[in-house]
């Protein structure tokens, strides 16, 4: 396995006297896709602000190609980082073009963004099927519009590591496999993918690695391709789920 | 040169500039006693000395506090990302009143060339804006959640001391006071306008300059720091900048209502939500809105004159409803 490119140490977060996160300790390389799973309320994306520098862990390290994220300037850490958040405000009056150009700010040192900036941010539109709603005012587009304009934005950002909050929320079920098809294919190229989400057969078919917190810590950290043969990771969820063979020999999980 | 992409920037751009030039030239010869252009041509008697010493100062004052207050008005929207946001909600200003109305209770005058009003407006700023600070910084970060508690918290309580202090002092103060909350314009000395129009001039080109921040700011400071803005410092720096325009502006001119409020507004329903195009086109234009409102104010009842601030807020108030109404936010 290559250099990590995020390491995860010990890491421990906590507000006031409630425990979120507890000694979570784990590693991840250049083109793993990760599924960050877990019931609510157990710190996934607590862990997610943290390893994307928005929140400050209580215990423990984050590092970024083994240098500690506090070390980073927010510009240089943006430059290797992207974070798609769970929500945005709906009623931005700006055009989707133009966030998706905010993905270019760590890069580009001038007023205005380049010619080059534009043609990376119009790739990433036209790659997350958003091309055409370029100039549309934000506010006016739905809810899994604006989600397709925001992981455009996260891409145009090129990053190393890309770390995603529920990325297919409000998605439709065809543009859910489209999200997690574009996502793997990043991870093909060499970036580093997390994801948290509540979608297990997205998670099996999609991603190489599931893990699975509960109890404020990191309960199984399964390869996709071995979750059929060691279901323990299932029963975190609820009773009622099985685990079998699906179509392409990949495990597919039942509900009962 | 100028790509298809920037053409939009260039005309609003271009064309704000060319209204704040006109009005710059114009707006001088609008008054109750009409100016004769031979007359100051040749120097003469009154004309000459009512266009240059009274008429020129009191619109290049319009144009820079006009331009100072919706310059201030359009980043405290985009900081706080509240459409309702003024260059007064953060405390700053209303600081700067109570200053201003304490030193006017106190009978305070000139003494060294400061006129007593301005020295107690500043200090009141000043005040406010390290009370602000040092409640909105925790764990040596600063949020927007904070700013605005401690902004309007603060904010409060001064309107609070100044209608206590209106209400204490005798009738001659109170009407100077009342008078004063209006805010409007007056001819000022050149040394004292040119003091101003420098610190103006200097704070809006730092601010038009992090434009790309405060455009990141509007959507969210999570988005911000993860798109690599360096968001407490961006906040630090936009709650001084915006501070230093209102209150050196609320200092000279009193409290004008709605510019920072209406111009912001009416040029993003035009030019989108850009900061880059929006701040240097609020300057502009806030800056022609007020010093045409004070011209208005100068022949609307002449002899009487109708406070500038009296004729925003005719003109402003009915446009915040049609805001809010047609449900344009931000």
């Amino acid at each position: 396995m290559s250099e990590p490119i995020v390491s995860v140490r010990d890491v421990g977060w906590r507000a006031g006297a409630v425990t979120v996160l507890e000694r979570v300790g784990f590693d991840v390389a250049p083109g793993e896709f990760v599924a960050m799973m877990g019931r609510n309320g157990t710190g996934k994306s607590t862990l997610l602000d943290i390893i994307g520098g928005l929140r400050t862990p209580t215990a423990g390290v984050v590092a970024l190609d083994g240098r500690p994220l506090q070390e980073w300037t927010s510009a240089d850490r943006a430059r290797v980082v992207a974070h798609l958040p769970q929500t945005l405000r709906a009623d931005l009056t700006m055009r989707a073009e133009a966030l998706v150009l905010m993905g270019r700010y760590a890069h580009a040192s001038q007023w205005f963004e380049s010619a080059d900036d534009r043609e990376i941010a119009h790739a990433a539109m036209r790659r997350c099927d958003c091309f055409q709603y370029r100039d549309r005012a934000l506010g006016t587009l739905s809810g899994g519009e604006r989600q397709r304009v925001l992981l455009a934005a996260c891409l145009a950002q090129r990053p190393r590591v890309l770390l995603l909050d529920e990325p297919t929320t409000f998605l439709d079920v065809d543009q859910q496999l489209h999200c997690f098809t574009v996502l793997r294919d990043e991870a093909k190229q060499g970036t580093a993918c997390l994801a948290v989400t509540h979608d297990m057969n997205l998670a099996l078919t999609f991603c190489t690695r599931l893990l699975v917190l509960a109890e404020h810590s990191l309960a199984h950290d399964v390869r996709a391709d071995a979750a059929l043969a060691e279901p323990a990771w299932l029963r975190v969820f609820s009773d009622r789920l099985r685990v079998d063979r699906g179509a392409n020999a990949a495990a597919w999980v039942r509900y009962q | 040169m100028i790509g298809s992409a920037h053409r939009p920037f260039a005309v609003w751009l271009g064309g704000s500039a060319a209204l704040f030039v006109t009005a710059a030239i114009v707006l001088p010869f609008i008054g109750p006693s009409r100016i004769d252009l031979a007359g100051v041509w040749h120097g003469q008697e009154p004309d000459w000395s009512i266009l240059t010493r009274l008429r020129v100062s009191r619109t290049l004052l319009g144009l820079c506090a006009g331009g100072a207050l919706a310059l201030a008005g359009s980043l405290f929207q985009s900081m706080l990302r509240d459409a309702l946001a003024t260059p007064y909600t953060l405390g700053v200003s209303t600081g700067a009143s109570l200053g201003a109305v304490l030193a006017i209770a106190a009978g305070l005058h000139t003494t060294m060339g400061v006129t007593g009003v301005w020295a107690g407006a500043l200090a009141g700023a000043a005040l406010v804006l390290l009370l602000v600070m040092g409640a909105a910084r925790k764990d040596r970060q600063v949020s927007v959640s904070g700013l605005l508690l401690a902004g309007i918290a603060i904010n409060s309580v001064c309107g609070a001391l100044i209608l206590l202090v209106h209400g204490l002092t005798g009738v001659s103060q109170s009407f100077a006071i009342s008078r004063w909350l209006i805010g409007s314009l007056d001819a000022i000395e050149f040394p004292t306008l040119t003091a101003y129009m420098a610190l103006v001039a200097a704070v809006s080109v730092i601010t038009i300059r992090r434009a790309r921040q405060w455009n990141l700011l509007a959507v969210g400071e999570a988005w911000a720091a993860t798109r690599g803005a360096p968001v407490t410092q961006s906040l630090v720096a936009g709650y001084v900048a915006g501070s230093l325009l209102a209150a050196t502006t609320v200092a000279l001119a009193g409290p004008i209502g709605f510019v920072g409020l209406v111009v912001p507004h009416l040029l993003r329903a035009r030019v989108g939500g850009d900061d880059r195009l929006v701040m240097p086109c609020a300057f502009l234009v806030g800056g022609v809105l007020l010093a045409s409102c004070d011209a208005l104010g100068r022949v609307l009842l002449a002899p009487a004159e109708v406070p500038a601030g009296a004729i925003t807020a005719f003109i402003g108030a009915p446009h915040l409803i049609w805001v809010v109404r047609k449900g344009t936010t931000r």
